[in-house]
């Protein structure tokens, strides 16, 4: 009867608590600071973050970024100030989620979201244009035909989740120094800054 | 005592003194701030610039400097070196000084760096960095400005950016002289501005972008279109004119984008001239040529491949080396090798010493190559320097500088003979008129009413007057000043880019790579050659000549456009109807290319290496920063191709090896090997012939140099009453290829006008402004006749080449001088 | 069309004879401009460097560093209100504020005759007399709300045109210079050599 002995493992286990998940139909919460694919912020009044001043360009070290830098239209300008950003192109086979383009960016323009699960059928997919990467009238990062997206996973990806503390420095804790977005203005500081966030009822603690 | 004599020795030369505990020999009248440079220790500074006049505007080069009687903080850009001086740049108190000047700098600095083009490269951010306190105390709010506002068509101005360090408009007053852009208003509200409604027109005005510490000035045509950490760099000689200024070509993903000047001692100080610096916008442009193509019978152009094309015009050429001829018109925009490959292909493949670089508007080359020659170096250091003819703003305009600079600080006596003002009058200690048709007899009263030309050295700068007069008039004048003044050198003001090179490496009926003749260097030649012409050739006047009445088969042109540039555009059409066929090279459809049966596409400025000459005959390098637009080939590498389907072989293979094959028979070459043009340190270039070192004397030496003998004095054409003589002047912009197809350049050229003293038109009774009749022996033009105060009586001034009409049109190349009768409409 | 008067034409060209270069009458030529305008328009800069072979952009420079040149049209009489220390402890703020009243314009202002224009000043060295301003840079002492509605009134009325002349005109006495004295310094010529005014004080 020995060989009936392998079986009483299998039944024990029946009555565990499962750890697989069935991926893709159903992922496991991310951490917060997850570094996923990009997405370009805008204002609160519409306006595009990026000013294209190629510091991301400069700093990324797969050398993944093309940006070009323009005069804005005085009569229907994209962003703030007198230059946005004309072409902007992020190589996702070069990218290898550093994130040191989110830190160098001086607007917060450029940040991370979670979403990680885009495949390409070639390569000029592979390459995210500034259509592509600018957030939606909503603020929130427009789907690719090709990304695998669940609800929430578009959630946290603003320039409120840079992972510096606020200015920079430890004399401006709890002051906030980003500015306000399309879709949900200027978010509070996370819980250990000052009071708990509104995106995430832990304050980003749980 | 052995103590003594070395400390006094140390007296003659220089002085003691002490930067940071370490004691160092500085020359007397050193600045500190260059002694400690040259010491390995910085201090920073916005204003002090090397080539301008110290101002000590901006306070931050402020150091602790003990002359014995204690520490103080003195601006180091304003103090000379004195014996035993001690200089502390790292003391608590400099530092304390420099970063409280940097916090001040930054009180209205709106700190925009990101989409500052500065920004990078900036020396407020960097020095910023460097010396400044890290944090500000000032919370208040920033000024602000309308920003940008252009102050020329090239140059915008945020003033908000400005620290007033009086950089840009010190340069605009001392060094271009035109002080078109000042401090205005007082304090706080102080800025630097031109005056309402007129512009900072200035030829030099991209040099105060690229001196400009902070993002206070930046140039239209660069404007937000990179970043420094965009940019690959190459150091590469500016072609755009002979002068050959160093520049730093830059270009981002395989597109020019910017050139910046840079400082040698012996050219160009680190300025540049604004055709120069923003030239580059015609190698992008979209119109350039990137592929051969042919035109057929029914004049339709046909797309071909470059082997098609290619054997077009060998079959084109052939036809005309076993016919009734092959010329070749141009070459001055080739490198130096290429000018050698095809002055090669001509005389050994083709057979035929018709060739000629310049375009009847230059001058003798037998003459430019004989005349001794004079450096920049040496006429800005002479006794006297005699400009004859050109006006060196528009057609030299850093060699005006370099001129203009030495004049006005009293080392040189400049004195200048030429048709009209010119940039130069004011700052020439005298300045001559004269009439066309009499420069020699004007010479030979100058040097009769000046005889302390003939004392002392004397620098001779030699150019065309004006492309509707003879040429023999400006040889007759050598003859008499080389007859006069025998110890004078000279500096040919001939303006195209390589044109120096294109005449060493024998581009020009007679002459032979090395400034040695056809006959005198037959022998030498013979024998790395494989053959030679028997006979001196045409130059392009008797080219076209000789096509027009059909006793030429094949016209090549080399990067020309004699339509354009001809000074007799009646002559170029009939040499054109009468020429069996045209090969063009080019990087542009250029009128003059429309007509070419077979064209092929060339490279351009950055597109390849090699060296390039300048008037001074100084061989530099060219940098190669892109890659030519679609099949594009260097101009070396069709003659080998062409030499090759012609049954004959250049045996030239690579750019290197062609200069060791220049070096090693171009007789004025011998010593400039690649290595000596290559090598470290020799950014200045290397000025052939290089002087051969005694130990050398016994080795053998190739041909004598080219010999030139000055046509005999003509009289002076009789004048006519009635008629007005044609001045037809070059403009720094015209409709010339390389400007249009620069957009910033382009709307920069005048429209063509006819202009006069206001006596001429009191006398024909119009008003200034109004549309004439313009006749000549060539032709009848509709011409607006303008009223100039400066213009000389007699005389009808217009530019050789602005947009709307080109004088060529009523030019006889033949005639001594061009009478023009004016005429209300 | 010239810019100066003749009269004033010929007041530039002696002007100009007293230095040894001709730059050097830029600021004496432009108050002559000012003199005869009341204010330095466009076309007076360019008169000047004309005159004086400067660009129009250096002469404005130079002018626009001076408070009392002034760049748009002024009213016939400048009012300047003092207040600094003694006259406001004696009541500069509260005379400004009546000034402000009665003229009907706040401080910067031309009225809309063209007759006056009001502007603050900072110390005008008369502490002992304050409250001070002055009319076109002569002085009033101990100015009451009551003495100034008086001035006011007098200027508009004509009553003070002897004693104070419009805006612009600097001294009672032209200064006069000899010809004997004068350098002269011809415009628009560089003079190159040593100044000549070196060569008469040798010679003396």
């Amino acid at each position: 009867m020995g060989y009936l002995d392998g079986f009483r493992v299998t039944f024990n286990r029946l009555f565990e608590e499962r750890v697989t998940t069935e991926y893709p139909q159903e992922k496991r919460p991310k951490p917060e600071r997850f570094h996923g694919r990009h997405v370009l912020n805008r204002y609160e009044d519409g306006m595009e973050k990026c000013i294209g001043c190629e510091l991301c360009a400069g700093v990324c070290p797969a050398q993944c970024i093309y940006v070009r830098g323009a005069d804005n239209p005085i009569d229907d300008p994209v962003s703030p100030g007198e230059r946005f950003g004309y072409v902007y192109e992020i190589n996702y086979l070069r990218c290898i989620h550093c994130d040191l383009c989110v830190e160098a960016c001086p607007t917060e323009a450029i940040t991370e979201s979670k979403m990680f699960e885009f495949s390409f059928a070639n390569r000029q997919d592979a390459i995210y244009t500034k259509d592509e990467l600018v957030v939606d009238d909503d603020g929130k990062p427009q789907r690719q035909p090709w990304e695998l997206w669940h609800d929430g996973d578009d959630a946290l990806t603003s320039g409120w989740m840079r992972a510096t503390a606020p200015s920079g420095s430890a004399a401006h804790v709890g002051q906030v120094g980003w500015s306000g977005e399309l879709g949900y203005g200027v978010r509070s500081p996370e819980l250990g800054q000052t009071a708990p966030s509104d995106d995430d009822p832990d304050g980003g603690q749980g | 005592m052995t103590d003594l004599a070395s400390a006094s020795e140390v007296n003659e030369t220089g002085v003691n003194i002490t930067i940071n505990g370490v004691r160092v020999v500085a020359p007397k009248g050193e600045l500190v701030i260059d002694a400690a440079e040259r010491n390995g220790v910085y201090i920073p500074r916005f204003c002090y610039h090397p080539r301008m006049e110290p101002v000590g505007m901006c306070r931050q080069c402020l150091v602790e400097v003990d002359t014995g009687r204690g520490p103080g903080l003195q601006p180091s850009c304003m103090l000379t070196v004195s014996d035993d001086m001690t200089v502390d740049t790292e003391s608590e108190t400099t530092k304390r000084a420099q970063e409280g000047m940097l916090e001040f700098l930054l009180v209205n600095h709106p700190l925009d760096c990101p989409v500052c083009d500065k920004g990078g490269e900036c020396p407020l951010q960097d020095q910023t960095l460097a010396f400044g306190p890290g944090e500000s105390r000032f919370v208040e709010e920033k000024r602000h400005y309308e920003k940008p506002i252009p102050i020329s068509d090239l140059v915008y101005l945020d003033r908000e950016r400005c620290i007033l360090c009086d950089r840009c408009t010190r340069f605009a007053k001392d060094i271009a002289g035109d002080p078109l852009i000042h401090f205005m208003h007082r304090g706080n509200e102080t800025q630097v501005l031109t005056f309402p409604d007129d512009p900072f027109n200035s030829y030099f005005s991209g040099n105060t972008v690229q001196i400009c510490p902070v993002g206070a000035l930046t140039a239209r045509p660069y404007r937000f279109r990179a970043r420094p950490w965009d940019l690959a760099e190459v150091e590469s000689t500016c072609t755009t004119c002979s002068v050959g200024c160093r520049v730093a070509v830059q270009s981002s993903r395989n597109e020019l984008l910017r050139y910046e000047g840079v400082d040698i001692e012996s050219v160009n100080h680190g300025w540049l001239c604004d055709k120069g610096r923003f030239g580059f916008e015609s190698v992008n442009s979209d119109q350039r040529l990137a592929g051969p193509y042919l035109r057929d019978v029914n004049n339709s152009d046909q797309l071909v491949g470059t082997n098609a094309a290619l054997e077009a015009a060998a079959t084109a050429i052939g036809a005309g080396r076993g016919g009734g001829g092959v010329g070749v018109i141009g070459g001055a925009r080739l490198n130096n090798e290429s000018a050698y490959a095809w002055s090669k292909l001509a005389r050994t493949v083709i057979g035929t010493d018709n060739i000629d670089a310049q375009l009847a508007d230059g001058l003798s080359a037998q003459m430019v190559l004989s005349l001794p020659r004079a450096t920049i170096a040496d006429a800005t250091s002479a006794d006297n320097v005699v400009v004859i003819g050109t006006d060196l703003k528009e057609e030299l305009p850093v060699l005006f500088l370099r001129l203009k600079g030495a004049a006005q600080s009293g080392r040189i006596k400049l004195t200048e003979l030429s048709l009209l003002v010119t940039g130069l009058s004011k700052h020439a200690s005298a300045s001559h008129r004269y009439v066309p048709g009499e420069l020699a007899h004007a010479v030979g009263e100058l040097l009769a009413s000046n005889p302390q030309l003939a004392s002392g050295s004397t620098v001779v700068v030699i150019g065309r007057p004006s492309a509707a007069d003879f040429p023999d008039e400006v040889e007759a004048a050598v003859g008499v000043l080389t007859a006069g003044l025998p110890l004078a050198t000279f500096l040919p003001a001939l303006r195209r880019g390589n044109v120096m090179g294109a005449l060493d490496m024998g581009l020009s009926p007679g002459v032979l790579p090395g400034r040695v003749s056809l006959d005198e260097g037959r022998d030498w030649f013979g024998s790395v050659w494989s053959s030679l012409p028997g006979e001196v050739g045409l130059d392009t006047a008797g080219m076209l000549e000789a096509a027009a009445a059909g006793r030429l088969d094949t016209l090549v042109l080399l990067g020309a456009d004699p339509l354009a540039d001809v000074p007799d555009r009646d002559l170029v059409e009939r040499a054109f109807a009468g020429v069996g066929s045209i090969v063009a090279i080019d990087n542009f459809v250029t009128e003059s290319v429309k007509r070419a049966n077979v064209v092929l596409a060339s490279t351009a400025f950055a597109e390849v290496g090699g060296t390039t000459t300048n008037l001074e005959g100084r061989v530099s390098r060219l940098g190669q920063m892109i890659t030519p637009p679609g099949t594009a080939r260097a101009d070396w590498m069709i003659a080998a191709e062409l030499a090759w389907r012609l049954g004959g072989d250049l045996e030239l293979e690579s750019l290197a090896q062609i200069w060791s094959e220049i070096e090693a028979v171009a007789p004025s070459h011998a010593g400039c090997t690649l290595e000596v043009v290559e090598a470290e340190g020799a950014i200045e270039g290397v000025v052939v012939p290089i002087p051969k070192s005694p130990d050398l004397a016994g080795a053998p030496s190739g041909p004598a140099s080219i010999r030139w003998s000055a046509p005999a004095l003509a009289e002076p054409p009789s004048v006519d009453g009635y008629s007005l003589r044609l001045v037809a002047r070059r403009k720094l912009y015209d409709a010339a290829t390389n400007t249009q197809m620069a957009p910033s350049l382009a709307n920069l050229a005048e429209q063509a006008q006819l202009m006069v003293h206001p006596g001429e038109l009191r006398r024909l009774g119009v008003e200034s402004g109004t549309r004439v009749n313009v006749t000549s022996s060539r032709t009848t033009v509709v011409l607006s006749l303008v009223g100039d105060a400066a213009m000389p009586r007699g005389l009808a001034v217009m530019g050789l080449r602005q947009p709307g009409l080109a004088a060529s049109e009523l030019i006889d190349l033949r005639a001594a001088i061009t009478e023009l009768r004016i005429e209300s409409r | 069309m010239r810019f100066f008067t003749s009269e004033n034409q010929r007041l530039a060209t002696e002007i100009i004879g007293r230095y040894p270069k001709a730059r050097s009458a830029t600021i004496p030529l432009l108050h002559l401009a000012q003199e005869q305008h009341g204010w330095i328009s466009d076309d007076a800069m360019i008169e000047v460097g004309r005159l004086v072979d400067a660009t129009p952009a250096e002469v404005k420079g130079t002018a626009t560093f001076y408070e009392m040149f002034k760049f748009a049209p002024v009213g016939k009489y400048l009012i300047n209100i003092c207040g600094t220390m003694s006259c406001q402890l004696l009541g500069a703020d509260h005379l400004m504020h009546h000034a402000e009243t009665k003229l009907g314009v706040v401080a910067g202002g031309t009225t809309e005759d063209g007759l006056f224009t009001l502007e603050h000043a900072e110390c005008q060295a008369a502490c002992t007399e304050a409250p001070t301003l002055q009319v076109n840079y002569r002085h009033q002492y101990r100015v009451t709300t009551e003495s100034f509605d008086q001035l006011v009134d007098d200027l508009a009325a004509g009553n003070l045109d002897g004693e104070i002349p419009p805006h612009g005109t600097l001294g009672r006495v032209r200064q006069a210079i000899p010809a004997d004295k004068s350098v002269g310094a011809v415009p628009p010529t560089e003079v190159d050599g040593p100044p000549v005014w070196l060569a008469v004080e040798g010679a003396s």
